[in-house]
């Protein structure tokens, strides 16, 4: 390279350029925080919504229901799914209902084995 | 040049020699120091949040980014404020503001890539090597730039050299 004004060099040397202000010391900080935050309101967020969507689903089903009885009357009536918050709040108010709504929903959702073709009768003939 | 994800200690390392220069490099797009000042330390932030992986060197990716960022304070409307002696970005030494000013203002009026190649060379302490390798452009290129541009600032300065 060449040989510069090195006396020019050195007097532009004499301007310092401002230091700017010091960069922040607790760097982690800045990453983990808004993930904190972002968590913390997710997981609020689910629980504060979680009641709020069995409700609707309940009130959604039996108008639902409602509905089809009015329409044909021959149709049988669905019971409301039972959600965990439902089940909860029924066994506090009134355990005989909830008796009865799990004797229903087992009849639902369980194999039957009473009928003439029911899955037991069928597996116990093969 | 390889990738590189630069560990906090190194992006400190690299503010502290680089940070003021950059100030003074910033503030040629940007007239506000303040604005100059928040442009250099949002590109470190950058840095420190350990989100930017650098393809090139560490000291040539700065300056890129602190110029794009500057252009974006710049049409964002950044407020342009006119040069004040009192809060301009350099110091002379002697405390003289009116020949601070003069070189601000000097630097800002020379052409980009004159500009960078001397504060790289003066204020970062890069050899003409390095911005060679920084910016990108032939050796011989970086050392007509920074002789025009050592011209110009000459002419500029003459004044109070002579005082």
């Amino acid at each position: 390279m060449e040989d510069y004004d090195e006396q020019f060099e050195k007097y532009l040397a004499e301007f310092r350029p401002r230091r700017p202000r010091a960069l922040p010391d607790p760097i982690n900080t800045h990453r983990v925080w808004p993930r904190r935050l972002a968590a913390v309101a997710a997981i609020a967020v689910a629980l504060g919504a979680s009641p709020w969507f069995s409700r609707a689903n309940n009130s959604k089903d039996k108008d639902s229901v409602v509905k089809n009885v009015n329409v044909i009357p021959d149709i049988k009536r669905e019971p409301p799914k039972l959600s965990l918050v439902t089940v909860t709040q029924m066994a506090l108010k009134d355990p005989d209902q909830l008796d009865a709504q799990l004797t229903e929903a087992s009849r639902r959702m369980l194999p039957d084995f009473r009928g003439s073709d029911s899955t037991l009768r069928v597996l116990a003939k093969e | 040049m390889s990738e590189k994800r630069l560990s906090a200690e190194e992006v400190r390392q690299l503010y502290d020699r680089h940070g003021p220069a950059l100030v003074a490099y910033a503030s040629s797009f940007v007239s506000d120091p303040a604005t100059a000042e928040d442009v250099v330390h949002q590109v470190f932030h950058r840095l420190l949040s350990a989100e930017i992986v650098m393809p090139e060197a560490p000291a040539a990716y700065v300056y890129r980014a602190v110029r794009n960022e500057a252009l974006n304070a710049r049409r964002r409307g950044v407020r342009n404020v006119p040069l004040d002696p009192k809060s301009g970005v350099f110091e002379h030494r002697d405390g003289n503001p009116e020949a601070a000013l003069t070189l601000q203002r000097a630097l800002s009026e020379l052409p980009e890539e004159q500009r960078e190649v001397v504060v790289m060379r003066i204020w970062s302490g890069m050899t003409l090597e390095e911005v060679s390798a920084a910016t990108g452009a032939p050796a011989n290129t970086v050392a007509s730039r920074y002789r025009y541009a050592l011209a110009k600032l000459r002419e500029k300065l003459r004044p109070f050299r002579q005082s």
